[in-house]
């Protein structure tokens, strides 16, 4: 019994330890922000775009799926189900409660995890492990300054444009799916804004802010961590991508 | 006058060894060698304080880096040429951008005079021809001298080598060793230079005015070639 408590405490104390050390980390990031030089800010920022186009431009075909798939099966299910209980005014308060808000953070943040957390673990890993990031300090580059800035702004930036895509084309496709199952056009367009809230704008800007930043620093974290064995490369990646999803629910859960 | 680099009493491999100390004088070409398990390959990592030594300390310009707070040592880095073993070079970015990368976040030059010196260093180490490719497109001998001209981008009066010859032929090692030193001066090179490694090519060895192994019992100067 206490053997197994004291398990259990051990397990703990690591997660703690390494959610600290996560804290930590992020928290030298941004510290090193202030001291790029205009020349690094160049370069960080030539990075910082390119980041953006691999985790924005390159996943808005990825994200219009989810959303209008999402969308037009919930809304379609709605009107239905809704129209003959004589609810429909609910749709709007479906669409910007439940697709708005809570899923469209939810579902773009996993797809970003999914697709670009698990390349900046696995980057920077090998980053790691082929002494890319020893070369840097060498040369007098920080490697927090230009490895992991520009891909967490770039995360950030990406997660706000990706989540206004996921907004506006779920509320697009539950437009069609509406007018498919006989609702007027006009009707479902008046009641989604009457529902729409300052508050739902702020809890999703907050939500995307959050989910960007564990996106952009969660990965860059366990990549940075391997030494210098390649067979540690996929157990970071993992880990990474595990942290990150579970810190995205929790994050989604937590902002209510 | 005191040596751009020396280290004293610096623990090295196995707790049995002797202490190595060493001053590397200015516009020397020194090169130290050992088996892997020597610890030979430590050395390029205190000298730029990336490592600590478990004893000693070693000191460039009579600064211990390791020791300055992290923006300093960063700067202070920019001075000295690095080639670390394995090269280092950034596997995302073209050979150019690789020799460009330290000028382009640590200097303040503009864009173009930077592109400009870069067209000049990659010339220079004969490897323009391949700027365009990535690390994992060019051979070991190009991925070599895209190595050395990035060691070299900021014109280092010190200049640390790891394994630069390592699969290189005689004459590439040579022709290498010559761009690396920046011409003569009535005291020798103009660059003072620290290669480490297990073994050197015969040609060089005639270039290099110290020669050292490392033994257990120390490190021995080895007869000039």
């Amino acid at each position: 019994m206490i053997d197994a408590i004291s398990k259990l405490g051990r397990s703990a104390a690591r997660r703690l330890s390494r959610l600290g050390a996560l804290a930590r980390f992020g928290f030298h990031a941004l510290r090193a922000a202030p001291a790029l030089t205009p020349a690094g800010r160049r370069v960080a920022l030539r990075v910082a775009l390119t980041q953006v186009r691999f985790t924005a431009l390159n996943a808005v075909g990825l994200v219009v799926l989810l959303s209008s798939i999402l969308s037009f099966l919930v809304i379609s299910q709605a009107v239905r189900e809704f129209g003959r209980l004589g609810v429909t005014d609910l749709i709007g308060t479906l669409m910007v409660i439940a697709i708005v808000r809570e899923l469209g953070p939810l579902i773009t943040a996993l797809a970003v995890a999914g697709r670009s957390g698990t390349a900046i673990a696995a980057e920077l890993a090998t980053n790691q492990v082929l002494g890319e990031v020893r070369a840097l300090e060498a040369m007098g580059i920080d490697p927090k300054q230009y490895l992991v800035l520009p891909r967490f702004a770039g995360s950030v930036v990406s997660m706000f444009a990706l989540l206004v895509v996921f907004d506006v084309v779920a509320i697009g496709a539950g437009f069609v799916a509406a007018t498919f199952n006989h609702m007027a056009g006009d009707r479902y367009a008046q009641i989604v804004l009457q529902s729409l809230t300052a508050r739902d704008v702020w809890l999703t800007v907050a939500k995307a802010l959050a989910t960007g930043v564990i996106v952009g620093i969660v990965p860059s974290y366990f990549g940075l961590s391997v030494r210098r064995a390649p067979t540690e490369i996929p157990v970071a990646t993992s880990r990474a991508t595990v942290t990150s999803i579970v810190g995205i629910f929790l994050s989604c859960a937590l902002l209510r | 006058m005191t040596a751009p680099l020396s280290f004293e009493g610096v623990r090295l491999g196995a707790r049995d060894t002797e202490p190595f100390t060493l001053a590397v004088p200015e516009h020397h070409t020194v090169a130290v060698l050992g088996d892997e398990d020597s610890g030979v390959g430590t050395l390029g990592g205190y000298a730029l304080g990336l490592e600590r030594p478990a004893a000693g300390r070693a000191t460039v310009f009579d600064v211990v880096i390791a020791d300055l707070p992290q923006l300093e040592r960063l700067a202070f880095r920019r001075r000295v040429g690095y080639l670390p073993a394995g090269e280092g070079l950034l596997q995302n970015l073209s050979l150019r951008d690789n020799v460009a990368l330290p000028l382009r976040f640590g200097s303040d030059a503009a864009p173009h005079e930077i592109d400009g010196r870069v067209s000049v260093m990659l010339t220079a180490v004969r490897v323009a021809a391949a700027a365009q490719r990535r690390p994992a497109q060019a051979n070991e001998e190009e991925r070599r001298r895209a190595a050395i001209a990035r060691a070299t981008a900021f014109d280092p009066a010190l200049v640390i080598m790891e394994q630069p010859f390592d699969g290189l032929t005689a004459r590439a090692a040579a022709e290498l060793l010559e761009f690396v030193r920046g011409g003569e001066t009535a005291e020798g090179a103009r660059r003072t230079i620290l290669i480490t490694g297990q073994e050197l090519p015969a040609v060089i060895h005639r270039r290099i005015e110290r020669t050292y192994r490392l033994t257990r019992a120390g490190a021995l100067e080895l007869e000039p070639a």
